[in-house]
């Protein structure tokens, strides 16, 4: 099956139980990625602003999240 | 429910939680609780294990030999994905090639761990741990030891019970056994 088909049949599900758990499993890879990406910014020497512009997101939110993480 | 705990089973929880910490894991599930009964020296719960010919690397080898189980469910999340026609294996994929192997599953977000340093009971060690109060009960103990400790997980689910099964360990024997050992504790 094509991916279009796919998304068609996942977005025309009426069963909650489907597309929550895949609304929250989209999260928590984006959850991942993020995470993964901030470090690969700081570690490439990218300011927390920088980082911010590019998740479109306030500098003190992006800070407070990862720099425990995150050096 | 742990104010009736010895202060060893209270150092198996203790030691069972800096385990799952050490290995990254985001709960403490039965298998660590077992590990823990182990590292606390000179108690009942090993004395009955000694009943049944377990010992401690026999353990640790059945422990080690079973498939880590996907702390974040990421089976499940893979499936809920692939209903969007994200292809996780795929993504991970690409993302291992631009990071390296397990980029994408590194332990997430430590500080969440750290902090109070608490990390909760899966859902089978929480069950086990209230089975081992039953069973202290039944034998009209006030106490929760070690060894209503093992009994519980015998008698519950989860990786504990699976490894001491398979081992030989049953729950009947396991519970006479410990009264035989506290008769003799008493005695002398």
């Amino acid at each position: 099956m094509s991916e279009a088909t796919d998304v068609a049949a996942a977005a025309s599900s009426r069963d909650p139980a489907v597309g929550l758990a895949a609304v929250a499993a989209l999260r928590r890879l984006a959850e991942s990625l993020e995470e993964l990406q901030v470090a690969n910014a700081r570690a490439q020497g990218w300011s927390w602003q920088q980082i911010a512009d590019s998740l479109a997101v306030s500098r003190q939110a992006v800070h407070k999240k990862y720099r425990r993480i995150v050096s | 429910m742990f104010e009736r705990f010895t202060e060893k089973a209270r150092t198996v929880v203790v030691l069972a939680q800096q385990d799952a910490r050490e290995r990254g894991d985001s709960a403490i599930d039965t298998g660590h609780v077992l590990r823990a009964l182990f590292a606390v020296p000179d108690n009942l719960a090993v004395l009955v294990l000694e009943g049944f010919s377990v010992r401690q690397a026999d353990v640790e080898a059945d422990l080690a030999a079973r498939p880590a189980t996907a702390p974040d469910g990421s089976a499940a999340d893979a499936d809920a994905l692939a209903a969007l026609g994200i292809d996780l294996d795929e993504v991970r994929r690409r993302v291992e090639e631009a990071f390296g192997p397990g980029a994408l599953d590194r332990p997430r977000s430590p500080k969440r761990r750290w902090i109070g340093g608490h990390i909760p009971f899966a859902k089978e060690a929480k069950k086990a741990l209230e089975l081992s109060l039953r069973e202290a009960l039944r034998m009209r103990h006030n106490y929760i030891g070690t060894e209503h400790m093992l009994l519980g997980m015998v008698h519950g689910e989860g990786v504990a019970h699976d490894v001491l099964v398979a081992r030989g360990v049953q729950l009947d024997v396991a519970r006479v056994i410990v009264e035989e050992l506290l008769r003799g504790r008493r005695a002398g």
